[in-house]
């Protein structure tokens, strides 16, 4: 079984899911809300948590080529399916960049020309707080993710019908590769600040960028997990052993810990300098959202913590299966937290624009994921794991002529 | 191990078809032999510079800080500048071994036992600073919380200068177990090869080992409990040192990048210190065949990696200035960068940020010359970095009327030159007693990185074995 095959009954599932997302979306859009916020917001928060899923799996494609690691080779094409959703994720991306030009959301306070008018801070942030960057940025820099996606995959694609003199293909890789790295890494920022930090655009955090780029990477170790653990019940990749689970689940338990240790370095410099400008984003977060706050430290690390600790729970795939889906979970919060307090702000400010005094309650769909918010995440996991599925079946899910497989097949620790 | 298939694309590791036999004697000789007179003269350098730095520190305890340039508004200069460049340097030993043993990096053999040596002599020259610079070394006991001899008066807690130094005698420790860990079978290797006194000394520091099974085992068990251990400790010792700095309020240190940009610049400057001793032990001891111009490849990498994070962080925080609205760190990035000290923060950013991108090239990160000028440059390019940080902020505060322009005295410049003779003497001392490279852990990799088994000049049985297994 080295070819996968796309099953009838598979999409009819992943349909299904997709259904439940639009359902909710539509849902949420006849709602009354004049300015869609619960829905746009929802739209931002999976927009964004998905295509950061796959531009941290090129990236650690990148990272593997270029450190010459050899263990994860059996199972490379799972993240270079996943880097393909970039193609997906782009066309999301645009939609929201062109809502803040069409003005059918509302999301980012700085796109207010009124408000920008009057606040000194937006004003002088405007030269890069604007549609227009917002717009070109995503553009540029996620086209220049999937050119590099697509490169890769097109070269381990070719490796396979012939790899060249002298692995000829794999060392063309490496190129495309190693520069792959530093273009994530300056770039993945800007986005970062564009897409997520500037939903509370008078914050700013020198770390946000790396910290919330961390809560992407343990969600793709997580979705590895969980995506090679079902093609394993489906009797494919019988060469994916305990060794190469038991790797993932040691990147698993590593990055979890190092998201911890972004997070409690963001917060505890915050609030050890008490500069009231930066501790309200904080305490918003503490006062509003306590489950979340809380729950997020749990999930996202106490829980794995304490799982994966122990050697032999990284070596069991239902363990692995569950933490993973827990974990994933976390970090779709850790992106939901993120998000929806400052878009409540900003709805909030601009719905009492006209009047004397606006609501300040926290609106359904905020404080909490509801049904609805868990709807649109089923829709687009069911729209992720359809395309990654896609792309596999397009090719042999063992790159058969790569140099490192068979140190991969041969895997042990 | 040896049973598992290498990548026919790998570059061996040993060269020079190496026995095992002749491994121990190549590696073990450097130890036995009289030096030479490089060695001496070496030797006699970093000695006349400990002397040098033994001489101001002298000064600076007998006449207290006036012997230095400090003034009201800059409390710190060279001493922390300098104790933080150590700190860093200290980083690469423990990456080196606990980081890359966890990703099995076979390359780390090659250089972790300099490497562990050179953090551990790294981290006693950082903390020194510490230590004189409050000026009365007779009270600096006040530095360790002990309980029920002071009454009510502690340290304070909540201090991260008191964080500080938890995290660096923690890291001391286990840098110094984890080194010597390693070194137990070499000095065994070392005792079993000689004879009266020599054979007693390498008898007693090699506990009795045996190289039994069980002993093999217990070193293997112990070495990965320490690695696990260690790695955690690689982040938190320049994390802690880079909360003296961002708990603060002072525009341009308090900024929360601190923690994970001060660990990879850490990484850097202690890759590029390992660069500079590596090229120099390689050449003086006769070593290229155990560290490669494969080995100096990926240290390069490193590097290049490690000089590019730091890149990153740079500009974020210079973008982040300007989002920021706030002025006074807009005023705080503008004095870096165009105030008094344009010369540090341009000396920073050319020596840690583009100049690293040399090595892009293939040709230049395996030419040892270049290696050898890169890494002095990212040595002074990382102790600009601290330099920046602390001595450009500090000169110009919240405060106009008390903006002043530091440079320091020949008594701090004296005591940086004694760290770095302190350094080197303990550096060329170790050569002198224990094997540069790790004997055993050579053994260990040789039949899947030795040029007999693996790459272009391998023996053609052994080839065939080894890649048609799958």
């Amino acid at each position: 079984m080295n070819t996968f095959t796309f099953e009838r009954s598979q999409r009819m599932f992943l349909g299904t899911l997709m259904g439940i997302g639009l359902l909710c979306a539509i849902i949420l859009l006849l709602q009354h809300d004049p300015l869609k916020a619960r829905f746009w917001s929802d739209f931002l928060h999976n927009s964004v948590f998905f295509s950061g899923i796959a531009v941290m799996a090129l990236f650690f494609m990148g990272a593997s080529i270029t450190g010459m690691a050899g263990w994860y080779t059996v199972f490379k094409r799972v993240w270079e399916s996943f880097s393909l959703f970039l193609i997906v994720g782009i066309i999301f991306m645009i939609i929201l960049g062109l809502g803040n030009y069409l003005g059918f959301h509302h999301l980012y306070h700085w796109n207010d020309a009124e408000t920008v008018a009057d606040d000194v801070l937006l004003k002088g942030k405007s030269h890069f707080l604007n549609k227009g960057w917002y717009l070109l940025g995503t553009i540029v820099i996620m086209g220049g993710w999937i050119y590099f996606a697509r490169k890769l995959r097109a070269l381990s694609l070719e490796e396979d019908q012939d790899p060249g003199h002298d692995f000829e293909k794999h060392r063309k890789m490496r190129v495309w590769a190693a520069a792959v790295l530093p273009f994530i890494g300056f770039s993945s920022a800007a986005v970062i600040w564009l897409w997520v930090m500037s939903v509370d655009p008078h914050w700013y955090s020198t770390l946000f960028a790396w910290y919330s780029a961390a809560s992407w990477f343990v969600a793709m170790v997580a979705m590895t997990i969980m995506i090679i653990g079902y093609l394993q019940s489906k009797g494919y990749y019988p060469e994916f052993n305990r060794d190469h689970l038991h790797d993932l689940g040691k990147f698993l338990f590593a990055f979890s810990i190092f998201w911890t240790y972004l997070w409690f370095s963001q917060f505890m410099l915050i609030w050890y300098g008490n500069v009231g400008e930066e501790t309200t984003y904080f305490f918003t977060r503490r006062d509003h959202y306590p489950v979340l706050f809380y729950g997020n430290l749990v999930i996202n690390f106490v829980l794995p913590f304490l799982i994966l600790l122990r050697n032999d729970t990284k070596r069991k795939l239902g363990t692995m299966f569950f933490v993973s889906g827990l974990v994933f979970f976390g970090h779709w919060i850790d992106y939901f937290l993120m998000i929806k307090p400052g878009v409540l702000h900003t709805t909030q400010a601009l719905s009492a624009a006209g009047e004397d005094h606006g609501s300040h309650a926290i609106a359904a769909g905020f404080g909490m994921p509801g049904f609805l918010e868990i709807g649109m995440m089923l829709g687009f996991l069911g729209l992720f794991i359809y395309m990654v599925f896609w792309q596999l079946s397009k090719a042999s899910l063992i790159p058969k002529n790569d140099p490192y497989l068979a140190e991969s097949l041969h895997h042990h620790v | 191990m040896s049973h598992s298939p290498v990548s026919p694309i790998r570059a061996p590791l040993v060269e020079g078809h190496k026995t095992y036999h002749q491994i121990t004697e190549d590696l073990s000789t450097p130890t036995e032999k009289r030096p030479n007179a490089a060695w001496w003269g070496a030797f006699a350098v970093a000695l006349t510079f400990l002397t040098i730095g033994v001489i101001c520190i002298v000064l600076t305890i007998w006449d207290g800080i006036t012997e230095w340039n400090l003034n009201r508004t800059i409390g710190w200069g060279w001493d922390i500048t300098n104790f933080v460049w150590w700190i860093g340097i200290g980083h690469a030993g423990t990456l080196i071994s606990a980081i890359l043993l966890l990703f099995r990096q076979k390359w780390r053999t090659g250089v972790n036992r300099a490497a562990e040596a050179m953090t551990i002599f790294a981290v006693m020259c950082a903390a020194l600073f510490p230590a004189i610079h409050v000026g009365r070394i007779w009270v600096v006991f006040f530095f360790f919380p002990y309980p029920n001899s002071r009454g009510p008066l502690w340290p304070n807690f909540n201090s991260p200068l008191l964080w500080d130094l938890f995290a660096i005698s923690t890291y001391f420790t286990v840098s110094l177990l984890f080194w010597y860990t390693g070194l137990v079978p070499d000095f065994a290797t070392l005792r079993d090869r000689s004879k009266g006194l020599r054979r007693k000394m390498y008898n007693f520091v090699s506990f009795g080992w045996t190289g039994s099974a069980k002993h093999w085992q217990r070193h293997e068990s112990l070495s990965l409990v320490l690695a696990g251990l260690a790695t955690p400790l690689v982040l938190s010792v320049h994390t802690i040192v880079s909360f003296d700095f961002a708990t603060s309020v002072i525009p341009g240190w308090h900024t929360t990048i601190f923690p994970p940009y001060f660990v990879a610049g850490a990484i850097f400057s202690g890759f590029a210190m390992v660069q500079t001793l590596m090229v120099i032990t390689r050449k003086v001891l006769n070593l290229k065949q155990y560290i490669t111009l494969e080995h100096i490849e990926s240290m390069n990498k490193v590097i290049l990696l490690t000089g590019t994070i730091v890149g990153v962080a740079y500009l974020t925080e210079l973008f982040i200035s300007w989002y920021s609205g706030y002025i006074y760190e807009q005023f705080a990035f503008f004095n870096r960068a165009l105030g008094p000290y344009w010369w540090s923060y341009f000396g920073m950013m050319l020596c840690n940020v583009i100049s690293p991108q040399l090595f892009w090239s293939k040709k230049i990160r395996r030419s040892v010359w270049w290696t050898f000028f890169m890494s002095i440059f990212v040595n002074i390019g990382m102790w600009f970095e601290r330099f920046v940080i602390i001595a450009t902020t500090l000169a110009r505060d919240y405060l106009p009327s008390s903006w002043s322009y530091y440079s320091p005295s020949w008594v701090e410049i004296g005591i940086f030159l004694g760290t770095l003779g302190i350094f080197f003497t303990f550096y060329l001392l170790f050569t002198r007693l224990a094997p540069v490279v790790a004997v055993a852990e050579i053994k260990h990799i040789l039949k899947s990185a030795g040029d007999q088994y693996i790459g272009k000049d391998a023996h053609h049985h052994h080839s065939s074995e080894i890649t048609q297994e799958s």
